[in-house]
């Protein structure tokens, strides 16, 4: 067994026990958002997922077993969370 | 010094951004502009053009010499090759009677050293350097599909902000890996175009309009590496462009591929949806590895500058051991 495992992880900034604060997704993954926010809506027509194809759900949401082998611990770009508030 | 190694930085100093996002949208946007040509060199081009296009239609008065691939659409690296193709009206010129007359003609005008004929391959071509501007160009004969890719691919620049500025820097990327040659089983040109085109229509925040693609190409970059070096399902997923609208269908929907279920890529070819145009990239599993360690490298930049005091962040590139540019000063 790996000491580090035992060691528990915890990031203050987005309280995932995935990284610690120092790795945190949210460090990189800003997104400039647009003034102007009327214009929002979530078009379900246009939303495909990376892990089956079909229509209606982002990848990372997907009910199917995944298929790459690379893990996705800490969520990606392609989810529903990664809408603002209002959207999801 | 660091900032020879990466010249776009000279004068441009962004370590003073409070987000990191944001530093690197700018150094993406000055990498961008410094591989640019600039005025002197697109009138260069279009000179040496013109020229061997006046010496085509002397040879072969029915003939017309058109621009394809990335001088078309203004989507390449410095001293790259220029693609061409011959369109006659009256007969095919794709034989190799036409193939020697023409090389023997530039050489004759002095339009053409180095030139190497190649008139057994699947596309036959001449390859040459023109003289005076020791530029390569390639020459193909009576094959349109070229240019209909290159019209459809300035359509998608004109509506899709930000695809020429992540097209330009995941190409140097696979560039500066090897990765970029389909012959060695790399990304070719329009395989790029279109896993950059499909990223973008298929984003979140995109397509809810939350965000305008030039003001977040730094996590936009990130975003796409993690996509297809994390996440994309290969064995199962298709990606298709036709109408300009890029969506998924899982392999097994795509009737004419025979790849469901393997681990390869595949692209439906919006001028025939039977074709995979990226079929020939057999090194898949190279170039998935290849974006998740930029994936890596890019996120891993971004917490150590994130952690740096602006002291020492100074003068300092977070693209530079991605793309690792080494071609000529401009
Ligand atoms: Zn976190
Ligand atoms: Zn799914």
């Amino acid at each position: 067994q790996c000491p580090k495992k035992w060691k528990k992880m915890f990031c203050t900034l987005c309280n995932s026990k995935n990284h610690s604060r120092e790795r945190c997704p949210s460090i990189w993954r800003v997104y400039v958002v647009k003034e102007d926010t009327q214009k929002q809506s979530l078009p379900m027509h246009a939303l495909y997922c990376y892990n089956c194809g079909s229509k209606g759900h982002f990848g990372d949401d997907c009910p199917k077993r995944r298929s790459s082998r690379v893990p996705n611990e800490d969520g990606s770009s392609f989810s529903g969370d990664n809408l603002s508030q209002p959207l999801k | 010094t660091l900032n020879s190694d990466y010249p776009w930085i000279l004068n441009h100093d962004h370590s003073r951004q409070k987000e990191i996002a944001d530093w690197l949208t700018m150094e993406i946007k000055d990498f961008v502009g410094y591989i640019s040509p600039n005025k002197n060199e697109i009138e260069t081009r279009n000179r040496t053009i013109s020229k061997i296009r006046q010496a085509i239609k002397q040879l072969w008065p029915d003939a017309d010499l058109n621009v394809f691939g990335s001088y078309a659409t203004d989507l390449y690296l410095p001293g790259s090759d220029i693609d061409c193709v011959v369109i006659s009206k009256n007969s095919d010129k794709e034989n190799r009677n036409s193939l020697y007359s023409l090389a023997s003609h530039l050489k004759k005008k002095k339009l053409a050293s180095r030139v190497e004929v190649i008139a057994k391959a699947r596309v036959p071509i001449i390859k040459f350097v023109e003289p005076e501007s020791q530029i390569h160009i390639d020459v193909s004969f009576e094959r349109t599909n070229g240019i209909e890719a290159a019209r459809l691919i300035r359509e998608w620049l004109d509506d899709t902000p930000g695809l020429r500025e992540l097209v330009l820097i995941v190409k140097q990327f696979l560039h500066s890996r090897r990765l970029n040659n389909v012959h060695t089983g790399g990304l070719g040109g329009f395989s790029i175009i279109c896993l950059v085109f499909a990223f973008l229509h298929l984003h979140p925040r995109i397509i809810t309009n939350e965000v305008d693609p030039m003001d977040n190409l730094g996590v936009l970059l990130i975003d796409f590496f993690e996509l297809y070096g994390k996440n994309f399902a290969y064995d199962d997923v298709s990606i298709s462009v036709s109408d300009g609208k890029p969506t998924y269908i899982p392999k097994s929907d795509w009737k004419d591929l025979n790849t469901r279920g393997t681990f390869t890529l595949a692209i439906q070819d919006p001028g025939d949806p039977s074709n995979n145009i990226s079929r020939g990239s057999f090194n898949l599993r190279d170039i998935k590895k290849s974006f998740a360690g930029a994936f890596y490298l890019l996120t891993n930049r971004c917490f150590e500058l994130d952690m740096a005091t602006f002291k020492d962040r100074l003068g300092k590139s977070i693209l530079g051991d991605v793309i690792k540019y080494r071609g000529k000063a401009r």
